[in-house]
């Protein structure tokens, strides 16, 4: 039995290296319109702007600079747009279109983004894996695999570790996903880079920040380690990525009294 | 263990959790953890290690990949023991 699971499985993992190959390449051909319109919507259209962009901008430099080993971006999340914006707030248009493995891999859930032809078009361009939160085990562990591979293969992927947008307009230590945790785990040397954005006018969760506002950024570099193993050890690297968003959440509210 | 006596075990763990109290009364080998009785995905670690933790057994993050039924979890359980 064994040995006919096992051909499946390689066969699985190669269809999706192909898959996710084929991806990156047109994403990256296509990287000065997408990234170029995603950046003057932002801008132009929605008028937001980074607080600080240039300060954050050489800490992102600065960091990646510190060392090659895989880095996975987790940020808080508060609206639709949030990988945009982060994505921006690290680094210009330019920046991304001419060092495009940086650029991040998203992972967005499926039934916000992949309704329409339209939408599939765009986040198959846009660097993004659709994961279906609270789908087939099957399917969502299919996503983990992909971002691990990417990792691993020196790209980067931006997840938001609370498993969607948070309800109560703070980072929510209880919504901690461990599918997070796990991705960590299972990449040696893997570091985190916790990012934390809240705009001067967002109060609370919704679908796009409004326009004109100003969005705050900070980040952090972590190693997550722990002791324990299996389910135990990716939910506890998962609920160290949530705990260091909240620090930074705390730290951005004390600074505001 | 008979495998009546680890589905009555795994629906006891699994109450907590459920937000679906009607699909709970009618529990099943069939049924689906997150789709019929609400289960919020993110906190399905939880129960995981709550099963590791009755039982006495350890689950590694692939065993979870194959569970999406309490029969897959039943299964699962079982085959530790």
């Amino acid at each position: 039995m064994t040995a006919n699971v096992q051909p499946e499985g390689d066969s699985g993992m190669s269809a999706m290296k192909k898959r996710h190959a084929r991806q990156r390449l047109v994403s990256m051909v296509a990287g000065p319109l997408w990234v170029g319109l995603s950046v003057f919507v932002m801008r132009f259209w929605y008028r937001y702007r980074i607080a600080d962009v240039d300060g954050i901008r050489a800490q992102y430099r600065a960091i990646r600079a510190q060392s090659d080993a895989p880095m996975l971006i987790c940020a808080n999340h508060l609206t639709l747009v949030d990988s945009f914006l982060a994505t921006w707030a690290l680094g210009s248009g330019v920046y991304w279109v001419t060092h495009p493995d940086e650029l991040a891999w998203n992972t967005p859930e499926s039934t916000n983004f992949g309704r329409t032809r339209r939408h599939r078009l765009a986040i198959f361009l846009a660097k993004c894996i659709p994961i279906t939160r609270g789908g087939a085990r099957e399917e969502v562990a299919g996503v983990l695999d992909r971002v691990r591979h990417l990792l691993v293969n020196g790209e980067t992927a931006l997840i938001f570790p609370e498993a969607g947008r948070s309800r109560t307009g703070r980072v929510e230590d209880s919504s901690a996903a461990w599918g997070v945790g796990r991705i960590v785990g299972s990449v040696p040397g893997c570091r985190v880079l916790c990012v934390y954005m809240r705009g001067t006018a967002q109060e609370t969760w919704g679908d796009f920040p409004k326009a004109h506002d100003t969005m705050h950024v900070s980040m952090a570099c972590i190693e997550p380690k722990s002791d324990t193993k299996g389910v135990r050890r990716s939910r506890d690297i998962g609920q160290q990525i949530v705990r260091q968003l909240q620090c930074m959440e705390e730290e951005y509210f004390d600074a505001r009294q | 263990m008979e495998q009546s006596e680890v589905m009555e075990r795994v629906v006891k763990i699994l109450t907590p959790w459920v937000k679906d109290e009607g699909a709970l009364a009618k529990v099943a080998m069939e049924t689906n953890i997150l789709e019929d009785l609400k289960v919020n995905s993110a906190r399905l670690v939880d129960v995981v290690i709550a099963f590791e933790d009755d039982f006495d057994i350890e689950i590694a993050d692939e065993d979870v990949d194959q569970v999406n039924t309490v029969g897959d979890a039943v299964n699962l359980i079982s085959g530790k023991l």
